[in-house]
């Protein structure tokens, strides 16, 4: 089935390889997701909460800006 | 495949079963009566229902233990509670026709009838909802 793409973009699949590399399931454990929901966090389809999202960048151990960004051209 | 998806699967055929073998026995009596069947005759109906979501609930802990004791993360739980919002509403719109219908009618077997097949209804919608929307967000 088709889903929508959200106007926020992501490097959590970049990120998440350059870290062990780490799973899907990986880091949904860390953060308290799905492994679904991971995968759908990636692919731009689910945007996070802001609570996961930051979950997410210190994880990596970098800011939020660096995780996620805003596509000016998304409508 | 989650395992809210895998559970709503299961249950979405659970329902569809026992619904089709509610209305089949539901028309066989009507048929056969000339009026809304008793109440009684529905019995094995209910054990049906409680044996296969137990049967499809068990067997789901069984293949994905971990997802079984999960709770639903922050991207499920919007779509179960939307599902279940719609589901509510199908669920009051038949209660309300099955009202109108004992109005007229003035038959209360048929008042119940109508009820639980408005909660088949609504139970199978909510679950076939809770796929579409996990798949849409996947």
């Amino acid at each position: 089935m088709m889903s929508k793409r959200l106007p926020i973009t992501n490097r959590v699949r970049e990120l998440r390889e350059q870290h062990g590399p780490m799973s899907q399931s990986d880091l949904g454990d860390a953060i308290g997701v799905t492994r679904q929901t991971i995968a759908a966090i990636e692919k731009g389809s689910y945007s996070p909460s802001l609570e996961s999202a930051f979950r997410i960048a210190r994880l990596f151990g970098v800011g939020l800006e660096d995780v996620f960004g805003w596509d000016e051209d998304a409508k | 495949m989650s395992f809210r998806e895998m559970a709503a699967w299961g249950m979405a055929l659970v329902m569809a079963a026992s619904g089709a073998y509610y209305l089949k026995l539901f028309f066989a009596l009507t048929v056969a009566g000339g009026v809304a069947p008793p109440l009684a005759a529905f019995i094995p109906y209910t054990i049906f229902v409680i044996v296969a979501s137990i049967i499809v609930q068990t067997l789901l802990a069984i293949l994905a233990p971990i997802g079984a004791n999960a709770r639903a993360d922050e991207r499920e739980r919007p779509i179960i509670e939307r599902a279940g919002y719609w589901s509510g509403l199908v669920h009051g719109t038949a209660a309300v026709l099955a009202l109108m219908a004992f109005l007229h009618f003035s038959d209360s077997q048929l008042l119940f009838h109508m009820i639980v097949g408005g909660l088949i209804l609504s139970q199978f919608l909510e679950y076939v909802l809770q796929i579409v929307l996990f798949r849409r967000s996947a």
